[in-house]
């Protein structure tokens, strides 16, 4: 085991953050803390163009599919960077759709979505949740029809998803739909490309309690080609639930949570409003030690995630553990905000006066998201007795 | 950055782990902690020292394997695994504090006989309450061609079965130097006792012992360095425990019926089991990376630290709810959860626990400038 980055490893990194050091400017700050990334074509669409033309967005594909070829500790260590410097990476386009598309897509869905997800021009909202499906994805109704055959024919598709991110700037739905209704629930499931601008697809604003714009989107007979189908019908559900692992070892570095300690640490050591310096209470000296050691057990497990990945190991229950670990830490340190903070950290998230622009006044509202999101910490505790110590499956 | 065992890891751990299954079973454990029996386990020493398992870490010259830390907490964790008695990762610790703190006369008068098996030992560096408390509790003074040397050592584990144990003492100059204690011969030893028998002694020192026995001007630096290595050590050693704790709980809970159905198909069971395992990844993590990073020669307090504190507590909450899972047939002495329970009390607190390590990382973390 080696827990120390090699020389290649640290150049990377280097390399990395001179990008940041570089393309990260005020402006760039100014339009996030404002308009967060729904902007068109400003400051945050500049700064994906620049990271397209690094092909960081493919940077962990093969070169066969347009990608540097640079592997999963490459992909960790710029995704936690970029979690570090608060601005948007390779999203779940990147680093979930496209390796499935790799894996289980069809020699045409390869060449025709690949290479501009590649370019940073194909971007998916990942459309699994539906109002009655949630944690229970499995029993997901949206149907799709096929008319005509599987060359020339197209999909029919009726039905609603929610919680789908994104779908505001997205050019596509990666869309699990079911095409078998009279086969078991996991086995009646495909996946099915859908341009998000074809006619009958409804998008409906939901903003969450952090501010967080997601949506409910609807699709009401929208007619999309055959081809457009991910790999073979029926066999959706075994690509997504790989989707979905990937997507936890994706969303899941330590990036953010290494910030908010720094951030909490500073503020801690100065004086607040009141006069008193938070780092001289014992109590509070001994909650910011704490919160270091749980930081530096979530980074060891993203870096061991993506090492174990690089060795061809898909680290399912590993990154279950990492995924329950690093939401429930992320509002450990939203609580240990509030009494740090005191009413400053009661004031609004970009208002004046907030401690570094309410950024803990907001992480307290967002971080309830990740817990139960992308598969809720119950279920993946669920996962960690059944997979990972063959304890019984008690009828899920 | 690679956090997957080497081939040559995982060969060693399955070697070791072969080796404790056939020598170092439960029973072997039990008998040691019989009233009246040899606290020393003679046939399972002598298949380890067969093996090489004492002179893993030391350099050829000295007969040793040449392996690094990264090798002895391979050792230690499976050690932790099988309940190893204390005696054999307390002879190694002995060996590393050598190594690192004694001079070549030294290092070839003790290493090779520490990797044989023929010198017993223990280093007791530090305070038992706070490994990064390094202020000796003997004092010593020059007298003729020896040194005077008195105080008292406390929580020396397991002297009663050493030859040698390494500690430190005050010169009236307010130097430190290391002095090699012959249990018996130096003094009074004063057994305490354990729920897991006379394991603990204070040694109440006054004695003189020869030049040769003394190592004069510790670097304070290599002395916090062999305290945390140590201190690391136990943490890699109490994630082997862990592992066994959540292995024989799972086994148990899976195989036993309540309400017609196994209690491991219970959500309420798999949560426990989840959360066992959740403590335990970071534990793993932890301990690993603070030894690594010693190993490379760091002094590594915040590692150290951070380790402490995964490993203590994810060894508490597993043992603790080991104990609520297994319900009465865990908790009577025929059965051996408690045996693997104590290990993990110990080894959680012996130089110093969660809460002493929060400290460290204040002043790590905390003090450190913005």
């Amino acid at each position: 085991m080696e827990f120390a980055l090699d020389a290649e490893q640290r150049a990377w990194l280097e390399e990395v953050r001179a990008f940041l050091a570089e393309h990260v400017t005020p402006e760039l700050r100014a339009e996030l803390a404002e308009h967060d990334l729904e902007l068109p074509g400003g400051e945050v669409a500049a700064f994906r163009r620049r990271i397209g033309e690094k092909g960081w967005f493919g940077l962990s594909w093969p070169v066969e599919y347009g990608g540097l070829g640079l592997g999963p500790v490459h992909q960790h260590l710029l995704m936690s960077e970029f979690e570090y410097w608060g601005v948007p990476g390779p999203d779940l386009t990147v680093t979930s759709v496209a390796p499935m598309l790799m894996r289980h897509g069809t020699e045409r869905n390869k060449q025709e979505f690949l290479p501009p997800i590649a370019r940073g021009e194909m971007i998916c909202a990942v459309g699994y949740s539906e109002p009655g499906a949630g944690t229970d994805l499995a029993s997901l109704r949206t149907r799709a029809v096929l008319d005509g055959d599987a060359e020339t024919g197209a999909w029919v598709i009726n039905g609603s998803k929610i919680w789908n991110s994104g779908a505001q700037r997205s050019t596509h739905e990666w869309l699990c739909v079911r095409t078998d209704p009279e086969a078991p629930r996991h086995k009646g499931i495909s996946v099915i490309i859908v341009p998000i601008d074809h006619p009958g697809v409804t998008v409906r604003p939901l903003i969450a309690w952090s501010g967080y714009r997601t949506n409910e989107v609807f699709f009401d007979d929208v007619r999309v080609p055959a081809t457009n189908l991910v790999g073979e019908a029926n066999h959706g559900w075994r690509y997504i639930t790989g989707a979905l692992d990937l997507e936890r070892g994706a969303l899941t570095n330590a990036g953010d949570l290494r910030r908010a300690v720094d951030d909490l640490l500073r503020l801690a050591r100065s004086p607040r409003e009141d006069g008193v310096v938070p780092a001289d209470d014992p109590q509070v000296r001994r909650d910011l030690a704490r919160l270091d050691a749980d930081v530096e057990a979530a980074t060891l497990m993203g870096y061991e995630a993506a090492s174990m990945l690089a060795e061809g190991i898909i680290p399912s229950v590993e990154v279950s553990v990492e995924k329950i670990f690093t939401s429930e830490l992320r509002q450990r340190i939203a609580v240990a905000a509030l009494d740090v903070l005191g009413p400053e950290g009661l004031l609004a998230h970009n208002s004046a006066g907030a401690p570094l622009a309410g950024r803990f006044e907001r992480l307290y509202r967002a971080a309830p998201l990740l817990r139960f999101g992308a598969g809720a910490n119950e279920v993946l505790r669920d996962v960690i007795a059944q997979r990972g110590h063959a304890m019984p499956s008690y009828g899920r | 950055m690679r956090l997957v065992p080497t081939e040559e890891e995982r060969d060693l751990a399955a070697m070791l782990r072969q080796l404790f299954a056939d020598h170092c079973p439960v029973a072997v454990v039990r008998g040691l902690r019989e009233p009246g029996a040899d606290r020393f386990p003679k046939r399972l020493w002598d298949e380890l020292t067969r093996a090489g398992v004492l002179e893993l870490p030391f350099a050829e010259r000295h007969d040793g394997a040449g392996g690094g830390l990264v090798e002895v907490g391979v050792l230690a964790r499976e050690a932790g695994r099988a309940l190893c008695p204390s005696i054999v990762l307390g002879t190694l610790g002995l060996g590393l504090a050598v190594d690192a703190l004694g001079d070549d006369a030294l290092r070839d008068r003790l290493l090779p006989g520490v990797g044989r098996g023929e010198t017993r030992g223990v280093a007791a560096v530090a305070s038992p309450w706070d490994a990064g408390d390094l202020a000796p509790t003997l004092s010593a003074t020059t007298e003729g061609a020896g040194w005077r040397v008195s105080g008292v050592v406390r929580y020396v584990v397991d002297a009663d079965l050493a030859d040698l144990v390494l500690a430190t003492a005050l010169t009236p100059e307010g130097r430190t130097v290391g002095v090699l204690l012959r249990p018996g011969d130096t003094g009074r030893v004063e057994q305490l006792r354990t729920s897991a028998g006379d394991r603990y002694a204070r040694l109440h020192v006054d004695a003189t012992i020869p030049a040769a026995d003394v190592l004069p001007d510790l670097d304070p630096e290599a002395v916090r360095r062999v305290a945390l290595t140590l201190r690391a050590l136990a943490c890699v050693e109490l994630v082997g425990v862990t592992e066994a704790i959540l292995d024989r709980t799972v086994e148990y809970v899976r195989g036993r019926e309540q309400f017609g159905r196994p209690i491991a198909s219970f959500q309420a069971a798999q949560h426990l089991v989840a959360d066992i395992h959740i403590g335990l990844q970071a534990a793993r993590l932890t301990a690993l990376s603070a030894a690594y990073r010693l190993g490379r020669g760091e002094v590594a307090t915040r590692e150290t630290a951070i380790a402490v504190l995964h490993t203590a507590e994810a060894a508490r909450r597993a043992s603790l709810d080991a104990h609520q899972l297994h319900g009465g047939m865990g908790y009577v002495l025929e059965t051996d959860l408690h045996l693997w329970s104590e290990r993990a009390r110990e080894l959680g607190v012996l130089g110093g626990g969660p809460d002493q390590a929060t400290r460290w990382l204040e002043r790590e973390v905390v003090d450190a400038p913005a």
